[in-house]
């Protein structure tokens, strides 16, 4: 082996091997790393499974010297090295892409990059030798971004982006990613997966956690399944079966497919009559959108992120101005009416920025599960008093059927694992039993058991009469679950048909801009 | 009504709210720094009153009896006793908001009452009665102090003016091209992600909240050895509160800043002279022009994108 | 975490403020003794410091065993005065004062629960009689007197014909001295303007310093100003070469060349008397004024200050005419004050 072979062409030193052993991670009330070991070599991608709150960050996290473990070790290249905070990780080549963004929205491209570096010129930044640097690695790795864009104008795939050329820049031999495909479009995910390709042949070692096997099996060398803490095994991902990793993480047989009972056209409980909106950027996101969902209908709303779900999900539920328009729910018009109204009303939404819209971080879990309903009986008595008792019942048959990993119901939010927050508002939003229900992205970053069991309840509340918007980027949630499937481009939608006609071609087509021949938009009402 | 107005805006007026802006901008600018790192301190009147009042008694002390006029290391001196007792009352402050993690409202009267309280116990120690001392003198920048108008503005100041006025690109440098700056913003508006970066964030937010707190007592100092040359019970009387808000008023930007400053102390003096000349209006009334002024522009011109996002968060690892 | 930082905060604060909040306690014996609660500090160059020093010149008479002092600073809020008061009261003095107009509230509540202890409440005249209450006597300066006869001599030394008035706020002590003043000088000099200017602050240095110079600006050639507040107009004065006139304690330290004259409080000729009734056990309730002619109100001429001849005879003039009722004021119902010349007045 000659000398320059241990050198990545980003002039970094190459990570052949980097093991942890015998990790031991405590939180109050949770053992989330139970003498897990752990490895990846050079060239390969590593992926960990696991359900929601399996542990899979945590170990991630204490790699990167977020979290300080109770026991273990970990050695690279055979010598034991100490990580205690992500400054010794970034010198000892470790990058990492969190579940969660770690990007500052008000700062520049550049200005992220070069945050915490070292500059050519100290104390000065040197922005534009940042620049240049973005550029070529951006070119390298077909990584897109402006460097002199701010981070809060770009769309997620741009910021992951971001994500990947902050950890370059930084020199990592070995890229974590935690998630990074959970809020990408297909398309995104297979430029992602070009640039990890590429970094793979230049000798990069890759973590990768993702909650959907298709991709797993594609990218991965090998796979490390966790169960509560616990390494269940390590397989290679050559020979591996979607249903034989399930099996693996939930401990039991999962159904892929769904059985979709008849339900006869109920009328139209949520109508959209030409509705404008502007983004956060002032732009016009919405133009004149007009749909219907009737009751015991999903209609699924497919289309590539950042064509104006989120604008639409928030117009109608009264987050967001409407311009122009009208919005209707069960025949009465709500235009501009406000969440608590709608609420009252029978609307529910589930927001796409979970993190961010649907929960208050500082509270516990019970108190994030009784955000709207802690007014109303039985949870409160004469709208003042609070009922704990009812509160506590409630909570717990919430947490119990969607399978809420918590230690308890006064844990705060902010420390449950990622899937289990989403798992929290679907939990709440769906126990209200809405007439009508928004979900954006319902099962993005929610591990397979309860995508399952979310989708089943998606289906219940169809029988149950409920009209569902369920917007999507993934086709086959949508195709699994919608009676009818409306595409929306640049803020139109540009057709709307039913399950039966529809296939992953012409959806693929319309989500690029295509008209559906011969379809009129305004027919589809 | 246009001889009102003449009557009021005299060149002395500008003048007059020059000079009363110079404390409001030390203090506000020094709390900016700590703001854009995420740390409200609601201590900077206390500090204040700490540097006005060490800073006299500095310079009471090693000006020779008798002098009659400024005595340079004395002054100095002053100077070097303000930044000395604002850097001990900034670690505390850090260490409070930072370290401990108290609510920063709370702690921030905690420290403005023990500035108050410490201030006065230290005057009714070590001075009979009210005194005064020789201060820093007004500085006829040659030439250009002789233009008209902008001569007497700018140019006819004490040393303290100048420096706060420098202040002000000083900081926009800092806080723009700077890897410093850099640090500071980020971690003002996500700590966690500066953490992932290897950034301390208990170093930035230290050193801010010192140096914002330094600067506050040079505010201080500002009024008890360079404008006023006096020092009794309270005489900030609120300015380090009001300080607080230009920070809000400013948008977190140095500019922004210095025209709050301006603008309040403008009013202030405007204000006086008509009450003064009594135009009418009831001298209640007129004090409140200032506040009210503030208040509305505050309302109508307030950019909230700037606001850091972690302002008055405590940060913690996860662990 | 978060409240231990609390509890540090609460402790230093504490530490600090209680000192001054609890009177300290009293060893039992004969003295007699006295305790004081004012809005500012017993150096103030101005209205606390004033009762205070009166204090302790009764203090040096009687000897220091004889006669006790304890005082309570900086309770310019009212529910601080009160705790204070009754705390005071509650521990046996002899003599407690309210020294400040604004506590009289808390006064008529304190006072008849105390009917054994004397209180007295200084500046005004009001001693509840009417509401039946006997223990409080009351004490006020007429410093209109003294504000009156600087006034006069600012008409005099006065070239501009502009003379600045500062005050902290329209009512009391204050409001009788600005008027005085102005009375003097329109006595003096009719044409003679004089800009008034209330402030409305009791201690922004930096407001009464541009109050100053927006008064230095339109012509004046004299300032003075009343409360503690004052020091920073005095500096701007300074500044400018114009003169000043000091109330309530003598000013001429602050700026030796630029004092022409204070006029002092002496409040012993109040206190004496209070005092003497209480040993005697003939608590009554009086009300007692500072005049120049009860030797209550001083004018102290700065000696660093060369005075222009005339203008002393003159001053000695008016201060006779005053203490011999030739010259008198009236305050009515809304406290604005009127100017009363017996018929004998020679000059006008
Ligand atoms: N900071 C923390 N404090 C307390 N408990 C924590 C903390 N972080 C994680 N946990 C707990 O540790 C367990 C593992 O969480 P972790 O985030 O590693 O799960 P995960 O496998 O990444 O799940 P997901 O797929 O939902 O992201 C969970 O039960 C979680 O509640
Ligand atoms: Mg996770």
């Amino acid at each position: 082996m000659t000398e320059s072979s241990t050198l990545l062409p980003t002039g970094q030193r190459r990570i052949d091997h980097l093991e942890m052993r015998g990790i031991v991670k405590r939180f109050p009330g949770v053992l989330a790393a139970d003498h897990v070991d752990f490895d990846v070599k050079a060239g390969e991608v590593h992926a960990l499974l696991g359900e929601n709150g399996a542990g899979k960050s945590t170990l991630m996290k204490i790699l990167y010297g977020l979290y300080a473990p109770n026991e273990g070790e970990i050695y690279i290249n055979g010598k034991k090295v100490e990580i205690h905070s992500p400054a010794d990780a970034i010198a000892n080549g470790i990058g990492m892409v969190h579940q969660h963004f770690m990007l500052v929205p008000t700062l520049t491209v550049a200005e992220n990059v070069a945050l915490g570096l070292k500059s050519s010129r100290e104390p000065m930044l040197d922005l534009d030798v940042v620049s240049e640097r973005i550029v070529t690695l951006a070119e390298r790795y077909g990584l897109q971004v402006d460097p002199s864009a701010p981070v809060w104008q770009l769309a997620v795939g741009e910021r992951q982006r971001v994500e990947i050329i902050k950890a370059l820049y930084r020199g990592a031999a070995l890229l974590i990613l935690d998630e990074p495909t959970a809020v990408l479009t297909p398309q995104e995910v297979d430029d992602l997966f070009g640039t990890l390709r590429q970094m793979l042949d230049e000798g990069h070692g890759i973590i990768f956690i993702s909650h959907k096997l298709h991709e797993v099996l594609a990218i991965s060398n090998r796979i490390t399944v966790l169960r509560d803490g616990r390494r269940v095994g390590t397989i290679p991902a050559e020979g591996a079966t979607k249903p034989q990793l399930a099996r693996m993480m939930v401990g039991r047989e999962v159904i892929l497919q769904y059985e979709k009972v008849d339900m006869p056209h109920g009328e139209a409980l949520l109508r959209l009559e030409g509705v404008h909106a502007h983004s956060d950027r002032g732009t016009e996101a919405l133009r004149g959108v007009t749909l219907e969902v009737r009751a015991g209908e999903i209609l699924g709303l497919a289309g590539v992120s950042g064509n104006g779900q989120r604008e639409l999900a928030e117009a109608i539920f009264g987050l967001r101005p409407i311009t122009a328009g009208k919005v209707f729910l069960d025949g009465r018009e709500i235009t501009g009416k406000s969440p608590a109204l709608l609420n009252k009303l029978g609307m529910s939404y589930i927001p796409e920025e979970r993190m961010v819209d649907a929960v208050v971080k500082d509270f516990t879990v019970a108190e994030n599960l009784m955000l709207q309903d802690h007014v109303n009986p039985p949870y409160a008595v004469g709208k003042i008093f609070l009922n704990p008792r009812a509160i506590a019942q409630h909570c717990a048959e919430m947490i119990r059927s969607f399978n809420i990993r918590t230690p308890s119901q006064e844990t705060p939010i902010k420390s449950l694992s990622g899937g289990n927050i989403q798992k929290l508002v679907l939990a709440r939003e769906l126990a209200r039993e809405p007439r009508v229900l928004i979900a954006a992205q319902p099962t993005r970053g929610v591990d397979i058991g309860a995508t399952e069991y979310i989708h089943q309840r998606l289906l219940e509340q169809r029988a149950k009469g409920t009209a569902t918007l369920l917007i999507s980027e993934d086709l086959d949630e949508i195709l699994a679950l919608s009676d009818r499937i409306a595409v929306i481009y640049e803020g139109e939608i540009v057709g709307v048909v039913d399950r039966a006609d529809a296939d992953v071609e012409t959806l693929g087509l319309m989500m690029a801009g295509a008209k559906r021949q011969g379809e009129q938009v305004a027919e589809a009402v | 009504m246009i001889d009102v107005i003449k009557a009021l805006l005299t060149v002395s007026a500008l003048a007059s709210g020059i000079r009363l802006a110079t404390p409001y901008l030390y203090a506000a600018i020094g709390e900016t720094y700590g703001q854009r790192s995420g740390v409200l301190n609601l201590g900077v009147e206390g500090v204040m009153l700490m540097g006005a009042f060490t800073s006299f008694w500095a310079v009471n002390r090693f000006t020779p009896e008798g002098a009659t006029t400024y005595e340079p290391t004395a002054l100095l001196i002053g100077v070097l006793v303000a930044l000395a007792v604002g850097f001990v009352m900034g670690l505390a402050t850090a260490f409070i908001n930072v370290t401990l993690q108290a609510e920063q409202g709370i702690s921030g009267i905690g420290i403005y009452l023990f500035g108050l309280g410490m201030s006065d116990l230290l005057f009714q120690r070590l001075f009979q009665g009210v005194e005064t001392v020789n201060g820093f003198p007004k500085i006829y920048i040659p030439g250009l102090s002789d233009i008209p108008v902008v001569g007497e503005l700018l140019f006819r100041q004490n040393l303290l003016v100048y420096i706060a006025f420098a202040l002000v690109p000083i900081t926009w440098f800092v806080m723009n091209k700077t890897t410093l700056g850099l640090k500071i913003r980020a971690v003002g508006q996500n700590p966690e992600a500066a953490d992932t970066m290897g950034i301390s964030v208990v170093k930035v937010r230290y050193f801010t909240v010192t140096l914002g707190s330094m600067l506050a007592a040079v505010a201080g100092a500002s009024l008890s050895i360079a404008e006023h040359n006096v020092y009794f019970y309270n005489m900030t009387a609120g300015m380090g509160f009001i300080a607080v808000a230009l920070v809000y008023f400013g948008s977190w930007r140095a500019r922004g800043v210095m025209f709050g400053a301006l603008l309040f102390s403008l009013v202030t003096a405007i204000q006086l002279r008509a009450s003064t000349l009594g135009i009418g209006i009831p001298d209640e009334y007129l004090r409140m022009t200032p506040y009210l002024l503030t208040i509305i522009a505050l309302v109508f011109a307030s950019q909230r994108i700037d606001q850091p996002a972690a302002l008055t968060k405590p940060f913690e690892r996860g662990e | 975490m978060k409240k231990l930082g609390f509890v540090v905060v609460a402790v230093l604060v504490a530490a600090l403020v209680l000192p001054v909040l609890t009177p300290s306690a009293q060893a039992e014996g004969e003295p007699f003794r006295v305790a004081v609660v004012m809005p500012s500090t017993v150096n103030d160059l101005a209205f606390s410091q004033s009762i205070y020093d009166a204090l302790v010149a009764i203090q040096e008479e009687r000897g220091e065993e004889n006669f006790q002092i304890d005082y309570s600073e900086n309770l310019f809020v009212v529910e601080d005065a009160a705790t204070a008061l009754r705390d005071y009261a509650a521990e046996g003095y002899d003599l407690v004062i309210a020294h400040g107009s604004q506590y009289g509230s808390s006064l008529e509540e304190i006072a008849p629960e105390f009917p054994d202890t004397a209180f007295a409440w200084g500046t005004t005249v009001n001693t509840f009689q009417d509401e039946g209450i006997t223990n409080v006597y009351a004490y006020e300066a007429r410093s209109e007197q003294g504000a009156f006869v600087q006034g006069v001599m600012a008409g005099m030394l006065t070239k501009s014909n502009v003379i600045g008035v500062i005050g902290p706020i329209e009512t009391g002590d204050a409001k009788l001295y600005v008027d005085g003043f102005s009375a003097g000088v329109a006595y003096q000099n009719p044409d003679a303007e004089v800009l008034v200017n209330y402030i409305q602050s009791f201690s922004d240095v930096a407001l009464a310093a541009a109050a100053a110079e927006a008064m230095l600006d339109e012509g004046a050639d004299i300032l003075t100003g009343t409360a503690q507040m004052v020091p920073g107009a005095v500096n701007k004065a300074k500044e400018a070469g114009a003169l000043w006139f000091g109330t309530q304690a003598d000013q001429a330290s602050l700026a030796p060349e630029i004092v022409v004259a204070s006029q002092v409080y002496d409040w012993t000729v109040a206190l004496n008397p209070i005092i003497e009734d209480i040993e005697a056990g003939e608590i009554n309730g009086e009300a007692f004024s500072l005049t120049l002619e009860n030797g209550g109100l001083n004018i102290v001429f700065n000696e660093d200050f060369e005075l222009d001849e005339a203008v002393m005879a003159r001053a000695e003039e008016i201060m006779d005419a005053i203490v011999n009722g030739d010259i008198s004021f009236e305050i009515d119902d809304e406290g604005n004050l009127s100017v009363i010349e017996a018929e004998t007045e020679s000059e006008g």
